[in-house]
């Protein structure tokens, strides 16, 4: 997850959690502060009845009997009774209680008090209806979390684009100088415009980071020019002494079977120094990838040129590649890395066995099999199979254990996928997996 | 013919010196750039046989200012031992007639030779008799008394390459080379030629007897004439 979504997340469950706190506190701190004033209402009429209290009035009051109201809205009501007199009168109490108003049942909040007048005892009952109370509250509740919830949107919204200006410099580095690169030598050096020193910091050291690489790159890229001439010359010297020696016609045929032998021993030098030079070449990205290369089309290439070979091993090679699958990448080291695999296929095969080449279509993408029904490998070969100079099969003195290390370094060079699946006696099978 | 050597390790200048003289060849050297220079001033060349790495200079620089000369039709082989890639398609094109990585064959570098001047001259003669046999390099077709026998390409190539190395043991090595070009890997094992061999001399053999055909013990073969 980017930094810039986990800081947006972060702040707003930050921001949730204040407003469902705040929120609760609110309406309970309100529906206190209402009750409060409810019975404080009650408390003043209370007093002020009393006050102005008259018989006349007393007995108006007590002929009621029942519940009753004395305002329109049924809000508030009054009772009053007479009542024997007792050693614990009540002094003062709150109920919450519901009340039937001519068949309005609703909640009141309900004064009790006892009182004497003129030498009488009575008990005062003064309710207020809460839903007026509840109706309040709703409304308040609902204003206070809208006015939450537009603050939270807002802050967010602030949030989120400060925090994209602030990062902007970052992910700009991230994009820049970390993805989009995969030639140090033609790293863009332009430091990006920001007043975070973070980013400065990071900037300049991704930038001293690639100038070292790129230093690194050349000077191996100098040094493999010079193993090249510096060992392909004297090669080269030895090698056409040799021809000239071959010339002399007083040679004797055991001299001649020598400098060939020379000769043979000498070749094997160049292709294991062409090798190395090829893989550290590739390695370097000193080869374009700029061609459209066809599956179908360099197998077929392939086969033609391994044709003879297919002869001399009397065996069978069936391909069948229903579907064809076309990538950009270099056209001759593809060409190379099939030829090593097709021809492995083959050097390592029994007599009158087959070499099968088929593709598929799976999750991860085209795949091209190359399986054969040769002498196969047990796990561990399989495992070292792609490391230099390891021979699969030693006896074959020929070989020099760089073809399955040239064709890892072309695979990475094409970000092509490359599995080995093999069982000793049975056949060996390649999977060339394509990137999707 | 002559030739100018341009090439800075001696050793190496005068071993294709003595084998292209036996061919009979003239032979010109010249070891460094400025003297190099000079001989191309004042004379013209059949060949020039051009190394890439030079003292006082790149073998490129040389390349440009002979083809930068009205009138001149000197053929060019770069010989170099450089690792740039794109050493031989720069090469090719700033107007080389061919480029031979070292190191190389001198027979491989003898056929180069003989293909460019039958690209280069007409006049030569396109037409080769060994024993009876009729060799038509131009089209690559081969007849015994005027009966065309039937040869694939790589046999026409392996044939040809025997008779232009003629009485020279020629390795397996070196012809799957020639043949099939430097495939790396793949060249490091080379008895597959042994087939196209094979099925070439079967093919010969059908029209006359062929001792001249030679197949050298665990070497390779030779074609005397």
């Amino acid at each position: 997850m980017k930094l810039q979504f986990k800081l947006a997340l972060y702040n707003t469950l930050t921001k949730i959690a204040i407003i469902t706190v705040l929120g609760i506190l609110i309406l309970v701190s309100i529906n206190h502060i209402s009750i409060n004033h409810i019975q404080n209402r009650l408390l003043q009429k209370k007093i002020r009845l009393i006050a102005n209290l008259s018989n006349v009035e007393i007995n108006d009051l007590l002929l009621q009997k029942t519940f009753t109201d004395y305002n329109l809205l049924r809000e508030e009501y009054i009772i009053l009774k007479e009542i024997k007199k007792t050693d614990h009168p009540i002094k003062q109490k709150f109920l919450r209680e519901l009340r039937s108003i001519e068949g309005n049942q609703e909640e009141f909040q309900i004064l009790i008090t006892d009182f004497n007048y003129e030498g009488k005892s009575y008990r005062l009952e003064l309710g207020e209806t809460m839903s007026t109370l509840a109706q309040l509250e709703h409304t308040i509740s609902m204003f206070t979390f809208g006015i939450l919830i537009a603050a939270v949107i807002l802050t967010l919204i602030i949030d989120l684009s400060f925090m994209q200006f602030l990062l902007g410099p970052f992910y700009q580095i991230i994009d820049q100088k970390l993805n989009k690169v995969n030639d140090p030598i033609n790293f863009n050096y332009h430091p990006v415009k920001t007043s975070t020193d973070d980013f400065k910091i990071l900037d300049q050291s991704i930038s001293v980071l690639m100038n070292k690489i790129a230093t690194l790159f050349l000077t191996e890229k100098e040094f493999i020019a010079n193993v090249s001439h510096e060992l392909l010359t004297p090669i080269s010297i030895l090698n056409t002494r040799l021809e000239n020696l071959l010339n002399d016609e007083q040679l004797s045929p055991e001299g001649e079977n020598k400098l060939f032998a020379c000769l043979k021993t000498l070749n094997r030098l160049k292709a294991i120094i062409n090798s190395l030079l090829l893989i550290s070449k590739v390695e370097n990205h000193q080869y374009g990838k700029t061609d459209t290369i066809s599956v179908k089309h360099t197998v077929e290439e392939v086969h033609e040129e391994l044709e003879h070979r297919l002869l001399m091993m009397k065996l069978k090679m069936h391909i069948n590649l229903t579907e064809d699958y076309s990538f950009t990448g270099n056209k001759s080291l593809f060409h190379t890395l099939l030829m090593n695999l097709i021809n492995n296929a083959i050097k390592y095969n029994k007599p009158s066995g087959s070499v099968d080449i088929y593709s598929e279509s799976s999750v991860e993408g085209y795949t091209l099999v190359i399986a054969d029904t040769g002498r196969g490998m047990n796990p561990k070969l399989v495992q070292n199979a792609f490391i230099r100079f390891e021979k699969l099969q030693s006896e074959k003195e020929d070989s020099h254990g760089l073809g399955l290390a040239i064709v890892r370094s072309i695979a990475a060079f094409h970000e092509i996928k490359i599995d080995i699946t093999s069982e000793k006696g049975q056949g060996t099978q390649v999977r060339i997996v394509f990137p999707n | 013919m002559n030739i100018l050597i341009v090439e800075d390790e001696k050793t190496l200048g005068l071993e294709i010196a003595e084998f292209l003289g036996k061919e009979g060849y003239t032979i010109e050297h010249a070891w460094k750039k400025s003297s190099a220079e000079e001989k191309i001033f004042v004379n013209t060349y059949d060949f020039i046989l051009l190394d890439l790495s030079l003292p006082g200079g790149d073998g490129f620089e040389l390349l440009h200012q002979l083809k930068k000369m009205p009138g001149r039709e000197d053929a060019v082989i770069i010989l170099t031992a450089r690792g740039d890639v794109d050493d031989r398609i720069k090469g090719l094109e700033a107007g080389a007639d061919d480029y031979l990585p070292k190191p190389f064959s001198l027979t491989e570098l003898l056929a180069r030779m003989h293909a460019i001047i039958r690209r280069k001259h007409k006049l030569v003669m396109n037409e080769v008799n060994v024993h009876g046999f009729t060799l038509d390099i131009k089209n690559h077709k081969v007849s015994f008394d005027g009966e065309r026998i039937n040869l694939t390409n790589k046999e026409f190539e392996i044939f040809n390459y025997l008779i232009l190395s003629k009485n020279r043991v020629i390795s397996r090595v070196n012809l799957t080379e020639h043949v099939w070009g430097d495939i790396l890997e793949v060249n490091s094992d080379s008895n597959f030629v042994d087939v196209h061999v094979k099925n070439l001399r079967k093919k010969l053999a059908a029209h006359a007897t062929i001792d001249w055909f030679e197949t050298v013990r665990s070497i390779g073969y030779r074609i005397n004439f």
